[in-house]
């Protein structure tokens, strides 16, 4: 089964490979069939060959590079990439329609979990750990205390200003939708003409919230080749598992009636406020979640580890997750 | 509502009762009135292969379909020459070919031309809000500079600008509804059914009555595409796509923007071949135009002037801008050859199927506006709009109305030239060969490697969007 999987991957690098080079070759700006990430398209290529090889999607993908490749204006080139072409076509047709699999394990998922035994020890992957929390289930403070615990970086609303510095913005024009701080729970002012066309330059056209989004992935994804740490929030593990970066996600909450009891202590509410804003502020993290990724948050399927703080407390938490990391060698030390 | 059921009711009693039954003009003299349906079986084999072989055997259609465009010609014009005469057939295919087909291809390929010299550079990364902006910019384009040049000078741009996307055919789809097609009913530039309206009396700036109708489309049009692309908007980026947005700012720019002139030069020449016939220079003591006269078939001056202004416009474009603009932009012949190739054969092949309407559309007893806009619309999704335009506004001027527009077919009530007006200009968008930008926007689609759906999925994405859209526009303007 692995030689198959490993046959799949090489078929999706030559596809991938052709794309890019059919593309160059055309000398077109108008984009190419596989734009993006290379390991990414070449990870969901190989799931396609694998999981459907006469699939119609499969066919249709790279029939795209075949048109491509038959407006190839050199006649030498535009041969050599049909044939590179015909060959893959021909690879694609000796598979068999169907692999057979009876285990449990995602493959692909497995991979990408770093806390997994089976997870390759490629010596370049950092620890870097994704937590996503309710509020008031001390989901931030257990993320803190285990960066200090495990002596790596902590990122929060950092990474957000850092995303304002790339982006030369002005930062009292901004809320940082990710931090659902109830102090920041206010309405946003509505933005004058003058700002809206500068914003439409200086982000490209896109709508400011999915700008700042777009470039947390891009800032996440380059710390993450360079560094351990933690990251709270901001959709990290989608971003992660969607650039193939190995990481262990976690997600900490508590039951609703003792995260009102821990807001009420801390910030000396009253208990209606404290349901309303807590339920609030759930829907808003639920939303902003699904919007990015298209999951469910907090749903258990879509992380490592899900952890009801109430059962442990902040300590435990911590050495319970440390426990998990520590259990497996960590694949590199700074 | 009643009058509309019974009219559906009545046109497919009259489908189910006239197969293979021959169609006559009742006291019309000429051979072709009296065309037998049949005559129209190459036109749909030619449709089928269009709709069929690139599903099926996609490699070989690619290589073989002007084989097959000719199998199917030699279909109709052989058991036409036999059963009518080879100077009738002859005089048919030369009629086509050179006062409709020729000034077609050429005005398509002009504006290919020019269209694939100016090249759109910048980071503006598509998102349905800025999609949005952009459909609706090149809708009222297509009104100002046909819809063919809207579609050639925006299909580039839209196609880079939503580079970074996996889910973009829907773009392409609502692009080819509302800038191919829609767009084009304000003006007579807009779209050639208009154009031959003018040259018939409608004064110029009539087609602007058309706006109520193009801002109802465009708005329920435009939402719907606002949703539809904003849910695969988050499904791309849930899958981890992003546009490349490093840079802080956006720069855009147009190379080769002196191009723009010879655009204009060509809707000059566009607007000259609807002028020029009605000046006495033009025109014989009989009132035909004067022209270059081939085998019995006239080639008037006016469209020889437009096919040299349009071909000198190509040529200096060409001469004149930076090759690597054409590169830039993935400029190939594909998408223009395989037009001409296809659509030679459907100008050819549908002769049969005009000969009947022209010699039954008086006879359908059509007279309200809701049976004009659908008879006129499902006709255009499929036939060539200008001429069933033609037959119905002749059709409509025959009916002996004296209040409405005077044109030098009859006085028309402007409630009916507006439903004419409309179904021949909106429902080209029914089909890929609807409309000729149809097929180009496809074509050059699937070759920047975008997955257009085939005939059939286009169209059944066309009933499911359009359709009610043009169910609102009768029950809110033809009833």
């Amino acid at each position: 089964m692995e030689n198959n999987q490993d046959k799949c991957r090489e078929l999706a690098r030559q596809i991938y490979e052709l794309d890019a080079d059919v593309y160059q070759l055309s000398g077109s700006i108008l984009g190419r069939t596989f734009n993006g990430d290379k390991e990414q398209h070449i990870a969901t290529l190989a799931a396609l060959i694998y999981t459907h090889p006469q699939g119609h999607v499969l066919r249709s993908e790279i029939a795209l590079i075949g048109n491509m490749a038959r407006t190839i204006s050199n006649k030498a080139d535009r041969s050599r990439m049909m044939t590179r072409y015909n060959e893959i076509l021909k690879e694609i047709e000796k598979i068999p329609s169907s692999f057979g699999s009876v285990d449990i394990v995602d493959e692909q998922l497995a991979a990408l979990n770093i806390s997994n035994p089976d997870h390759p020890k490629t010596g370049d992957d950092h620890l870097i750990i994704c937590i996503g929390r309710t509020h008031g289930s001390a989901g931030t403070d257990i993320g803190f205390a285990l960066a200090d615990a495990l002596k790596i970086n902590y990122y929060d609303v950092e990474i957000f200003n850092m995303v304002l510095d790339r982006l030369e913005a002005e930062k009292d024009s901004f809320n940082d939708r990710e931090n659902f701080d109830p102090k920041l729970d206010h309405i946003y002012p509505s933005t004058p003409a003058k700002r809206r066309c500068s914003d439409f330059s200086r982000y490209h056209g896109l709508p400011k919230k999915d700008a700042i989004f777009f470039n947390q992935s891009d800032l996440i994804r380059d710390m993450a080749k360079k560094e351990d740490f933690i990251v709270m929030g901001r959709c990290a593990d989608v971003i992660l598992t969607n650039n193939r970066i190995p990481h262990i996600s976690i997600f900490i909450t508590a039951p609703f009636q003792q995260r009102v009891r821990r807001m009420m202590e801390v910030n000396h509410l009253e208990y209606k406020e404290t349901c309303k804003l807590l339920k609030k502020l759930d829907r808003k993290h639920e939303r902003y979640y699904h919007f990015y990724t298209g999951r469910k948050w907090g749903d258990a399927v879509n992380y490592d580890l899900c952890i009801n703080s109430a059962c442990y407390g902040i300590k435990e938490s911590v050495e319970l997750i440390m426990r998990m990391i520590d259990k497996y060698p960590r694949p590199h030390k700074n | 509502m009643k009058k509309f059921l019974a009219f559906c009711a009545l046109l497919i009693a009259a489908v189910s009762y006239s197969p293979f039954s021959i169609l006559a003009a009742t006291g019309s003299e000429s051979p072709a009135a009296k065309v037998p349906i049949w005559f129209c079986v190459p036109f749909a084999g030619l449709l089928l292969c269009i709709a069929i072989f690139p599903l099926v055997k996609a490699a070989w259609w690619e290589k073989h379909q002007p084989l097959v465009v000719a199998f199917w010609c030699l279909l109709f014009i052989c058991p036409f020459a036999i059963t009518f005469g080879a100077d009738m057939a002859a005089e048919t295919i030369l009629e086509c070919l050179l006062n409709d087909y020729l000034t077609f291809i050429v005005l398509l390929f002009g504006l290919f031309c020019v269209a694939g010299n100016i090249s759109f550079e910048g980071d503006l990364a598509g998102s349905p809000s800025v999609n949005v902006v952009f459909l609706a910019i090149g809708t009222f384009l297509s009104s100002c500079i046909g819809t063919t040049g809207a579609s050639m000078l925006m299909v580039r741009p839209m196609i880079k600008m939503n580079s970074w996307r996996k889910r973009k055919s829907h773009i392409m789809i609502f692009f080819i509804f509302l800038i191919s097609n829609i767009g084009g009913c304000l003006t007579p530039i807009g779209d050639p059914p208009l154009l031959m309206g003018f040259m018939r009396g409608i004064p110029f700036f009539w087609s602007l009555h058309l706006l109520p109708m193009l801002l109802v489309n465009m708005m329920v049009l435009l939402t719907v595409f606002y949703f539809i692309d904003k849910h695969n908007y988050r499904k791309d980026i849930a899958e981890g796509m992003r546009p490349d947005i490093s840079k802080p700012g956006t720069n855009i720019r147009l190379e080769g923007a002196h191009n723009i002139i010879y655009l204009v030069m060509i809707i000059t020449a566009v607007i000259l071949s609807g002028f020029l016939p009605s000046l006495p220079a033009f025109s014989n003591a009989d009132g035909t135009v004067r022209g270059i006269s081939l085998d019995g078939v006239v080639l008037g001056f006016p469209s020889i002037i437009e096919i040299i202004i349009i071909l000198l416009a190509a040529f200096l474009s060409f001469r004149t801008s930076d090759p690597q603009n054409r590169i830039k932009n993935h400029f190939t012949w594909g998408a223009i050859r395989e037009v001409a190739v296809l659509f030679v054969g459907i100008f050819i092949t549908m002769q049969p199927a005009l000969m009947i309407l022209k010699a039954a559309g008086p006879e359908l007893g059509i007279s309200m506006p809701f049976q004009m806009f659908w008879s006129t619309g499902l006709l255009s999704s499929f036939l060539d709009n200008t001429p069933t335009y033609l037959v119905f506004l002749t059709t409509a001027g025959s009916l002996g109305f004296t209040n409405g527009i005077a044109t030098a077919v009859g006085v028309i009530p402007a409630q009916l030239l507006t439903a004419i007006s409309c179904g021949a200009v909106f429902m080209g968008a029914n089909t890929y060969i609807g409309n000729a930008p149809n097929f180009m926007v496809k074509s050059i689609s699937d070759e920047n490697g975008i997955r257009m759906p085939s005939f059939f999925g286009y169209l059944l994405r066309s009933f499911t969007f359009l359709i009610p859209v043009f169910v609102l526009d009768m029950l809110l303007f033809f009833l």
